[in-house]
């Protein structure tokens, strides 16, 4: 009976379409509930009124009158999880790599800290809602290029426009740092990078400039560096995209010079050499993308996949991302960047913290946000099995901010379409 | 003794030619003369003390122990003891030929690539260097062969000798040899742009050669020349120490030889030296060690480099102890010092001194052909040879003297003899001591006055020494003496000037005293030098057991070649792929690379002594993963984009057995791989189907008897949708139809002539053959069936379209590779009867593949179809069996179905099944022992066994890596070390690791977006 439900909803919401009728109390009941946390329950009953999170209970030990809930979705022997999030994407920004028209994640100049992600971001983007069905509902969506690429939001991964869609605007700035070996597109050679001082002597300038303006309160600051002034006093991130030991050891320097509150290392290939000093300042990294090959021939075949682990052994506190070759559509493969964590020596648990609640304390949006617990936003992930196996992530329920999202995209319409061509 | 009559009828080759007009009268000769007193290095395993030379118009007339006589018509010149060696041969130079001259675009009889160039003769080019000469000279060579290093077959080289006066860049041996290489060099022209098209190119131009020599009518410079140059001998120049292996490949296929000018790398080859059997030359020009100023620049240098680094000076050793006959080059070298450093490194790293002398002498002279000339010092070769002040091989050596053809050079002026020692001086009265140091050569003076002083305190007389440095300058047998004294506070110049005696060691002579007065002064010997330190050797035989290579030279690589063995499995979960299924508790036992015996349940079987047993309860056994569509494991291109058609490239031509990539996918899993040309044009290259043979050479690397593959491609790549301006035809899928219909309907053509030809029964002798077109060979192959297409694809339109070309003329389409919209038609591709590979869950990158669906690959399956996912990744690589979950994700397969989708259904499309592809008795021994089930994102491969190898393993894995981290800091210690000592050092430069996708233009790997 309780299945007939379900399946009676999913039919409703996907006639229906996402947002058109809104449910007020919704109880889903019976799914493993992987907390986000790292804590989870076997059974889990999980009570949400005005999209928000009212109750979080195991099912077993919960009793309750029907007449209480409007909705009642059963998942017995599904995976209940807190929505995944994207860090660091070009989600939104872009629809085909190859079409110039279609890009819109890198601006001109090398300064760009005024150019914001989110008034880009598009609701409608038929990649978003392939990904949204593996479970990732929630999306930093990031401009790329230059010195400093320009600020980055946090977007609900289904909206019908950018401001609906915003969990929070201009999160961060986002500085691509200079590399310390000379690595000219199309070169394959690496070697030392003579203008890396002059580089970041020009980058450093530009930050102490924009930090001195943030201190003064005046009408007059410049537009670019009035960008910056909310990233120094920790209301927003800054996120110093570096993956070399040398450019990790300069901005933890920089760090400290300029009192940075919470700064972010996004990438870190070689973040596990200096894993003490990131301990020791508390600075976050968000991993590159774990389905990479190594960067240096002598390298373990399986650092990439096991960069987690090292970090997470040395006390750093980290979240995963997949910047990188079509990242945008290889985005619904996040989950299984968390599986790969897994495999190598993350528990399940913790490899789903990795894609949820340290994302978001990252980005600074845990107050409402990565968890399911009461109190938190609804935006919850339903799956018929495990959704870190490849195998068995199967959308069973898409809740974002209290409202039903469809678990098919156009894909699985195409799916249909020749299916029933063939008779099949 | 006839002979020596004609010698003397007919003294040599003077009057060969008419001479060149001279200004004034005829300069006499002077190349006739007895050199005695001299140590000769004859020939390497001959050497006489206080020897004779007789040489006669530039020729060794005799070679003797003692002269009893001297003949009374020559010049004696007293060698004083000096060393004589024959003068050096370096095949391998481009001195005097301008660096910046660039293959021009000559039309006229001439090949229609400008990469073959074999018409071209260096010495056109040639302008005397002198200061190269010299410094040729220095090093001790007395001839070179000098050629220009530009493109594919680069034309003639010329054997120049070194220091006669008269030559007018005559050279010693013209048309000496040909060269060729794998670089097409400064030729403007588009084709080849990769390895394989160089390949391809090369061997194309050798039929046409070949043709052209029977049927050809019309002139081709070109082709006449490569003819003639069968008859000589040919260098190959390698980028690679592996494309010695390209080499023996052209060597097999046109029965001819060729040498090969090597890398310095030639000991990372280990064993395959004792089979080769190929003239190498190799450079000694060791690299110098990194910059090690940046600990996290160091930190990025390589394993490999740091190996090659440190084995450097072992590689002439290495050949030596394999009996390789090699020849040594200096290039590289701008100075003689550097040159003798690094032989005397070599020497100290176990070559021996005789084999240096025969490498760099008789050697060379034996390929050119001109060892009854050149090579040693004996009667009748042209008196070549260079005079050194000690034994050069043992001592840093001065070159006193070189001789050219008999004519003689003089670098430095010999000493008269070795006046070293104590002397008695006596200048004016006063009698001083002189203390003769240094060199022979170049001997350092003190001058000690020895007198009473009183002390000051005591007022006790003692005796005191008061030493000064002194200038000696000896030049035959004159002397000069400087020294300023200080005495009391006052300066005291001396300067003596006299003559040597050198038979008893007195000088005699004048000088001006520190009063400007003209005195009388003398010397002599108490006693000789003891020659303690000076005449140490230069080298040390270098006794330090240093860790092994690994093959390949890389961090992962094998200290010992892997073996064959018999590997038993033992309480297994073994998934068959057959109608067995998945035997829950099995043992597999493995025996000469195949698969011997599969037991249920806990069977029992003989195990052999050395067996390797498994233990594999609970664990998951499958067959190895094969990738349809991968490009790992390649160098140099994988492109031939410079033509819509290049089916005569091989993929096969560039395989790359270092990739560490191969080493990272066997990690995951993978055995075998079909190596695809890329996607550039509608008609690529020749797929190499390869088992990941990690510790193999490249020729190891493709399956025997494998059925031949092409790649096709169709749609934005062809097109050259994405990649800026481009010019080249198709520019529209309608385009590209005709591209087949134009290339099958030549192939056709073709063949009907070629075939026309061999059927007539009487060979008309009016009708021509056609020459070998490798190009329309493969076709042929294409159209006919026997060479089978897998096709790059992504829209319906454009692989309905392929169906049907291929269909009007008579064949079958046999994979279609990505075909992302394989789900629109599949029931089209059912009736063709063309399987499928695709990726599990890609799209989004371009405009055609914005209908690309995950359920593709699940619904093709349903339709019947066999269906493959591939990586076209080098990362993907190592998780298709990840992606194979997908489809369970996606597309509702089953287990068993997703399971086939990287394995037996990839080696359906190949046409492996019959060898590989499920656990079967006599089925090849590709396995892969899995901690737990492979179709989840937490399975590990333990083992990975290819042809009954184990080339991964788990835990040895773990091990290689402390013991390389150990071994690279040993190695950086050792450089540090060296740098101390103030070896120059260069900073790091890291090729870094490109992949190669579909859309990859050009011989380097790209860094760039896929496009794929």
């Amino acid at each position: 009976m309780k299945t007939i439900i379900y399946t009676f909803l999913v039919l409703l919401v996907s006639v229906n379409g996402y947002g058109q009728k809104k449910y007020n109390k919704i109880l889903v009941e019976g799914a493993t509930v992987h907390i986000g946390n790292g804590n989870v329950i076997s059974t889990g009953s999980v009570g949400i009124e005005n999209g928000i999170i009212t109750l979080v209970k195991n099912t077993l030990a919960y009793t309750y009158d029907k007449s209480d809930w409007d909705t009642v979705i059963t998942l017995n022997g599904h995976h209940l999880y807190p929505g995944f999030v994207a860090p660091n994407s070009t989600l939104g920004l872009t629809e085909i790599d190859a079409v110039r028209a279609s890009r819109d994640f890198q601006e001109m100049g090398t300064f760009n800290p005024h150019v914001r992600a989110q008034i880009a971001y598009n609701c409608e983007s038929d990649v978003i809602e392939t990904v949204r069905t593996n479970g990732v509902l929630m999306i930093q969506t990031t401009p790329r290029g230059g010195r400093i690429s320009g600020q980055s939001s946090l977007m609900a991964s289904s909206c019908w426009n950018w401001e609906d869609g915003t969990i929070k605007a201009d999160d961060g700035v986002h500085i691509d740092w200079p590399s310390a070996y000379t690595r000219k597109w199309g070169d394959p050679i690496t070697k030392t990078n003579e203008t890396y001082e002059e580089q970041k002597r020009e980058l450093i300038a530009y930050l102490k400039y924009a930090k001195v303006s943030a201190g003064n309160k005046d009408k007059n600051t410049p537009l670019q560096y009035s960008a910056m002034s909310d990233c120094f006093n920790g209301e927003k991130r800054f996120y110093f995209h570096a993956d070399e030991v040398q450019q990790i050891n300069d901005i933890l320097d920089l760090i400290s010079e300029l009192d940075i509150k919470f700064p972010v290392i996004v990438g870190g290939y070689e973040s596990y050499l200096v894993a003490e000093r990131l301990k020791i300042k508390n600075v976050p990294v968000m991993i590159g993308r774990l389905h990479s090959l190594p960067r240096h021939d002598d390298d373990a075949f399986d650092l990439p996949y096991k960069l987690p682990f090292l970090l997470q052994q040395a006390g750093v506190q980290f979240c995963l991302q997949n910047e990188g070759d079509m990242e945008a559509m290889n985005a619904r493969n996040l989950p299984f960047l968390a599986g790969t964590a897994m495999s190598y020596g993350l528990t399940e648990e913790e490899a789903i913290r990795s894609i949820t609640l340290s994302a978001c304390e990252i980005m600074g949006i845990s107050k409402n946000y990565g968890t399911i617990e009461v109190g938190k936003k609804a935006v919850l992930y339903g799956s018929t099995g495990s959704a870190l196996e490849m195998k068995s992530n199967q959308a069973s329920l898409l809740l974002i901010n209290g409202i039903f999202v469809p678990t098919t995209n156009f894909q699985t319409e195409l799916y249909k379409k020749y299916k029933t061509k063939y008779g099949k | 003794m006839i002979r020596y009559i004609v010698a003397l009828l007919f003294p040599l080759s003077v009057f060969s030619q008419a001479e060149k007009p001279h200004n004034g009268v005829k300069a006499p000769d002077q190349n006739s003369f007895v050199l005695t007193n001299v140590t000769i290095l004859i020939s390497p395993d001959k050497t006489i003390e206080n020897g004779t030379i007789t040489v006669r118009n530039g020729k060794i007339t005799s070679v003797d122990k003692i002269l009893l006589t001297t003949p009374k018509d020559l010049v004696v010149i007293d060698g004083n003891n000096a060393v004589v060696v024959p003068s050096f041969i370096e095949v391998n130079s481009t001195m005097g030929i301008p660096a910046d001259q660039k293959a021009e675009n000559k039309t006229g009889p001439y090949y229609w690539n400008h990469a073959i160039r074999a018409e071209f003769d260096a010495i056109d080019w040639y302008k005397a260097d002198e200061k190269m000469t010299a410094e040729y000279q220095k090093m001790g060579f007395g001839s070179v062969l000098i050629h220009r290093n530009d493109g594919l077959a680069q034309g003639y080289g010329s054997l120049m000798q070194l220091g006669t006066t008269n030559t007018d860049n005559q050279p010693y041996l013209s048309k000496a040899a040909s060269f060729y290489s794998f670089r097409k060099g400064s030729s403007p022209q588009d084709y080849p742009s990769s390895l394989v098209g160089s390949i391809a190119l090369l061997r194309q131009s050798f039929y046409d050669a070949q043709w052209h020599a029977e049927y050809g009518k019309d002139a081709n410079y070109t082709l006449e020349a490569l003819t003639l140059q069968l008859k000589k001998p040919a260098f190959f120049t390698l980028d690679d120490k592996s494309d010695v292996f390209r080499v023996k490949s052209f060597m097999r296929e046109f029965k001819r030889e060729f040498a090969v000018i090597g890398t310095g790398q030639e000991q990372f080859l280990g064993n395959a030296w004792d089979t080769l059997k190929i003239p190498v030359v190799i450079p000694i020009n060791f690299p110098e060690a990194f910059d090690l100023k940046d600990p996290y620049l160091a930190h990025e240098i390589p394993y490999s480099e740091l190996k090659i680094w440190e084995m450097a000076s072992r590689n002439p050793g290495f050949l030596f102890k394999h009996k390789v006959p090699f020849i040594t080059s200096a290039a590289g070298h701008t100075t003689a010092a550097d040159f003798w450093k690094h032989i005397h490194q070599a020497l100290a790293a176990g070559w021996s001194v005789n084999d240096v002398l025969r490498s760099l002498t008789i050697a060379p002279a034996t390929l050119l052909g001109v060892q009854k000339e050149l090579g040693t010092i004996e009667t009748d070769k042209w008196a070549n040879f260079t005079v050194y002040d000690q034994n050069p091989f043992l001592y840093k050596a001065k070159v006193l003297e070189v001789f050219s053809k008999g004519e003689r050079r003089i670098l430095q002026n010999a000493p008269i003899s070795d006046i070293r020692g104590t002397y008695s001086l006596n200048i004016d009265g006063v009698k001083y001591w002189l203390e003769i140091a240094g060199t022979p050569s170049q001997p350092e003076a003190k001058v000690k006055l020895v007198r009473t002083i009183q002390d000051s305190l005591t007022l006790a007389n003692k005796s005191d020494t008061l030493t000064t440095k002194a200038k000696l300058t000896l030049l035959n047998n004159d002397i000069a003496i400087h020294f300023v004294q200080q005495i009391d506070g006052e300066n005291q110049a001396f300067s003596l000037k006299g003559d040597v005696n050198p038979r008893v060691f007195i000088f005699e002579g004048e000088g001006t005293n520190n009063k400007g007065r003209w005195i009388k002064w003398s010397a002599l010997r108490n006693k000789k030098y003891e020659a303690k330190d000076e005449n140490k050797q230069a080298w040390t035989a270098d006794t330090l057991t240093i860790s092994p290579t690994r093959f390949p030279n890389s961090a992962f690589g094998f200290t010992a070649p892997p073996k064959q063995s018999v590997i038993i499995f033992e309480q297994a979960t073994i998934w068959t792929n057959t109608d067995e299924g998945i035997i829950q508790e099995g043992t597999v036992i493995v025996e000469n690379g195949k698969i011997k015996a599969i037991h249920k349940g806990s069977g029992t079987y003989m195990k052999p002594n050395d067996a390797v047993v498994i233990n594999a309860r609970g664990k998951i056994l499958t067959t190895g993963i094969i990738d349809e569509h991968s490009h790992i494991a390649l160098t140099r291109g994988v492109n031939e984009g410079g033509q819509a058609v290049t089916c005569e490239v091989r993929m096969e031509d560039a395989i790359n057995a270092e990739d560490i990539d191969v080493y990272r996918q066997l990690a995951g899993g993978v055995t075998a791989a079909q190596l695809l040309h890329g996607s550039a044009n509608p008609i690529g290259g020749q797929s190499a189907l390869i088992k990941l043979k990690w510790g193999h050479y490249p020729h190891e690397y493709p399956i025997k008897n494998a059925p031949k593959f092409v790649k096709f491609a169709l749609g934005e790549n062809v097109k050259q949708s994405n990649w800026g301006v481009s010019n080249r035809f198709p520019q529209t899928r309608m385009g590209v139809e005709q591209v087949y219909i134009d290339a099958f309907s030549r192939a056709l053509a073709y063949h009907q002539a070629k075939s026309g030809q061999q059927t007539g029964k009487q060979k008309d002798k009016n009708i021509t053959p056609p020459a070998v077109d490798l190009e329309l060979e493969a076709l042929y192959e294409i159209v006919s069936g026997e060479r089978k297409i897998t096709c790059h694809s992504y829209v319906q339109s454009e692989i309905n379209m392929l169906m049907h070309v291929a269909d009007s003329f008579g064949f079958k389409v046999n994979t279609f590779t990505h075909i992302l919209e394989g789900y629109k038609l599949a029931d089209k591709m059912k009736e063709h009867g063309v399987g499928a590979s695709t990726f599990s869950d890609w799209w989004a990158y371009k405009f055609e593949v914005m209908d690309a669906i995950p359920q593709n690959a699940a619904l093709m399956t349903n339709m019947g179809l066999t269906v493959a996912i591939n990586s076209d990744d080098a990362e993907m690589g190592r998780r298709l069996n990840q992606e194979a979950a997908k489809t369970i994700k996606y597309g509702g397969a089953t287990e068993e179905q997703a399971w086939k989708m990287v394995t037996l259904n990839p080696a359906k499309l190949l046409h492996l099944d019959d060898r590989m592809g499920t656990i079967q008795v006599g089925k090849d021994a590709d396995l892969v022992l899995w901690t737990n089930n492979p179709l989840s994102v937490t399975a590990k491969p333990l083992y990975t066994v290819v042809d009954g190898e184990i080339l991964f393993d788990a835990q040895k894995d773990f091990i290689i890596q402390q013991e390389i981290a150990a071994e690279r800091a040993r190695i950086i210690a050792k450089m540090s070390e060296e740098s101390k000592k103030g070896e120059s050092t260069k900073p790091f430069l890291r090729k870094r690791k490109g992949h190669f996708h579909c859309n990859t233009l050009g011989e380097e790997e790209s860094l760039e977006v896929n496009e794929h």
